[in-house]
């Protein structure tokens, strides 16, 4: 027998106000309207955690396809009388779900990535025999990847097609391709993602840009975090040499190509090319000026391609299905999908993958459910230490390489964190100033020197010494790395305090000229004291107070003395009148 | 395994094997990993021998909910494709008893439902 089953979830008020949990009501009045009509045999009626709806009120789904959005109690006779006689209650349906498009996830999630049978079961390896046997020369793939319209993955967005085309037209003795999996942007991890749920595509990604362009060997640079990625493409690589797709004349044909891991220490520089070299050379990760180009004089001084992990997952795909139908996705001047590690204070931080011209509203509040504890959102980040911050008046800019850009931050590789209102952007500006002094290799002086001095700005600031004259020399500073600093690194660590300097100065001003942080962020401007109206003179702020600054008994009630405070918030957060004051 | 050629390569395409009818996949990548996915994994082949039930459990990459991590994806022939979060070991029992063996839906754990074609 052929059972129905409805499914019943509360997505939330609109607009997101919070709520009081109705599914467990709905559920009994659901369970009983079954009873009464008999039909608690054929239908199941289950609650679901989450199904990918949101601020829609209660959400009654009968499968296989009738969706009803803002059940109200009184609907639910009406829909079990339709379950029952077949019919679907009209005015109850209409929307439509936002959805998201995988092509480089394709297979994420839904094949064993230790599997070489199950990759070739969906597809896999068919695109490398399609390039070796029916496109068969380097210019028909490279005309593929070119209507494609592919750019690089990893940040800047250089169009794929002419980086292989550059090395391609190199005639030399040797050539490289490198996959590029040193990803590092702190709250990132699609390249990791990618890598662990399926490595095979990235293997095969990455043998197709080596026929492309002429090279016999290719690596993987992968950082030794990621013990588990390293584990999976090694054990792909294994497979592919005892399968005869790797090594000499690859399926028959005349190619050859071998492939090797090469650990990286986990130095956020070394994702940047010629630090990246360098490294697989054995040298110190430290870059060097370019040009030459690595396309031109890479690795051992020979033409390198260089590709991120998610470039290359794309390949397969749009050698498969050819260039035409990738491009057909996404907007004019960005063409595919784009994976967001959609991290911080959303409710379902994953990865996402959207469509390029996705708006950061969409992808924010109706894939990642909103802001966590229906608190406000302020802004976003995207691109690490090398984006900025998008606030959230430009939530409903659709996503791609130049309208990222326009707003002062990057698409970088993917990384995608939101931020509420009580989230200090001077706190944020300095975290990432913080992660790019410690990782500034310290061969070019704007960016040591750079980023040691903006960092000292900050702190300043943020801990209450900061003086009107700082906003300018931070954005002299800025200015100067970004015109002198020898790598991406040090021309886009300013980036952060640049873009929350655009948009948040009043903020900053606040922190400098009247001592306080708006957000009740950064701990030295803060300061606590008891409402007497509210307290209840329990005296558990007085027990809990390490530093012994809150005096009193339970007869008087207390006082916080400020200065002996170390401002630690212990007080505030077990108080259970909200008596303590926070400002 | 002989080494693959061009031909065996097309077989294999043409001859997509009839996927089992039923399955179970844990997401098994660092995020599933980190929440437990590895416990989830070993009880749900232990039990489903002990109680002799017949369905293949395997591994998968991460399908990207890794806010609900353990993820358990189910297939049971008759039922619709459905996605477990934050499965621990109870749950996991639930599933293999209320869903494969009983046919019916396990409450509060489900993050997604496909239907099929």
């Amino acid at each position: 027998m052929d059972k129905k089953i409805i499914y019943i979830r509360d997505t939330g008020g609109v607009s997101g106000t919070a709520m009081p949990d109705k599914t467990k009501d709905v559920h009994s009045l659901l369970l009983n309207g079954l009873r009464d009509r008999g039909m608690q045999d054929s239908v199941q009626a289950v609650r679901v955690a989450d199904i990918g709806a949101y601020n829609q009120g209660v959400v009654v789904k009968v499968l296989p396809d009738t969706a009803y959005y803002g059940v109200k109690d009184e609907d639910l006779g009406r829909i079990l009388d339709a379950v029952k006689q077949g019919t679907v209650v009209k005015e109850l349906t209409a929307r439509k779900e936002p959805k998201q498009l995988r092509i480089v996830l394709r297979n994420c999630g839904v094949i064993d990535p230790e599997s070489i049978e199950e990759y070739m079961a969906s597809e896999g390896y068919q695109a490398l025999k399609k390039v070796l046997f029916e496109l068969k020369t380097q210019e028909k793939v490279i005309e593929e990847m070119k209507k494609s319209g592919l750019r690089g993955r990893g940040g800047a967005g250089y169009p794929t097609w002419m980086k292989w085309n550059f090395a391609k037209q190199m005639s030399v003795d040797q050539k490289y391709v490198i996959c590029n999996g040193d990803e590092g942007d702190p709250g990132a991890y699609m390249d990791r993602s990618v890598l662990e749920g399926d490595p095979h595509s990235v293997v095969e990604g990455l043998m197709i840009a080596g026929f492309s362009v002429g090279a016999t060997i290719g690596y993987f640079y992968i950082r030794a975090e990621y013990p588990l990625a390293v584990e999976r493409i090694q054990k792909a690589i294994d497979q592919c040499y005892e399968n005869g797709l790797l090594g000499k004349n690859i399926l028959g044909s005349n190619f050859s190509f071998d492939l090797e891991i090469r650990l990286g220490a986990g130095a956020f520089v070394c994702g940047e090319e010629t630090a990246l070299i360098a490294s697989i050379e054995g040298r110190r990760g430290t870059p060097h000026p370019r040009p030459p180009y690595p396309s031109v004089k890479g690795l051992w001084d020979k033409p390198t391609v260089i590709n991120n992990v998610e470039t290359l997952a794309n390949v397969p795909y749009i050698v498969n299905r050819g260039g035409d139908a990738f491009a057909k996705v996404g907007t004019q001047t960005s063409k595919g999908t784009k994976v967001f590690a959609l991290t911080g204070k959303v409710k379902n931080s994953g990865l996402v993958e959207v469509p390029m011209g996705t708006t950061i509203r969409e992808i924010v509040f109706d894939i990642g459910g909103g802001v966590y504890n229906n608190k406000n959102i302020k802004a976003i980040q995207t691109g690490g230490p090398s984006g900025g911050v998008i606030p959230k008046d430009f939530l409903d800019t659709p996503v791609d390489y130049e309208n990222l850009q326009k707003l002062g931050s990057i698409m970088g590789s993917g990384g995608m964190i939101v931020m509420d209102e009580d989230d200090c952007m001077v706190d944020i500006a300095r975290f990432y100033q913080r992660f790019c002094f410690d990782e500034s290799c310290g061969k070019c002086s704007p960016c040591r020197i750079g980023t040691a001095q903006m960092l000292g700005f900050l702190s300043k600031i943020a801990e209450g010494r900061g003086e009107i004259g700082d906003l300018d020399n931070l954005r002299r500073i800025s200015q100067s790395m970004q015109r002198a600093a020898l790598c991406g690194l040090g021309q886009t660590a300013p980036n952060p305090v640049v873009s929350t300097l655009r948009y948040y100065e009043d903020e900053y001003k606040v922190h400098i000229l009247q001592k306080k942080c708006p957000s009740k962020k950064c701990r030295n401007l803060l300061s606590y004291k008891i409402i007497t109206e509210k307290c209840k003179k329990c005296g558990l702020c007085f027990m809990n107070c390490e530093a012994k600054a809150i005096t009193g008994n339970k007869d008087d009630g207390y006082t916080i003395d400020m200065n002996k405070c170390v401002r630690c918030g212990r007080c505030f957060e077990v108080c259970k009148f909200k008596a303590v004051g926070k400002e | 395994m002989s080494k693959i050629t061009r031909e065996s390569l097309e077989n294999i395409a043409k001859q997509k094997k009839p996927e089992d009818k039923n399955w179970i996949k844990v997401g098994m990548s660092s995020c599933g990993i980190a929440a437990g996915a590895d416990k989830v994994f070993n009880i749900l082949t232990e039990e489903a021998k002990k109680r002799n039930i017949n369905v293949a459990v395997k591994k998968c990459g991460c399908a990207g909910m890794c806010s609900v991590e353990p993820l358990v994806e189910v297939n049971v022939e008759g039922m619709p494709q459905v996605t477990y979060g934050r499965v621990n070991a109870e749950v996991a029992v639930q599933i293999l008893e209320e869903h494969i063996h009983n046919h019916r839906l396990v409450n509060d754990h489900i993050y997604d439902i496909q239907v099929k074609k």
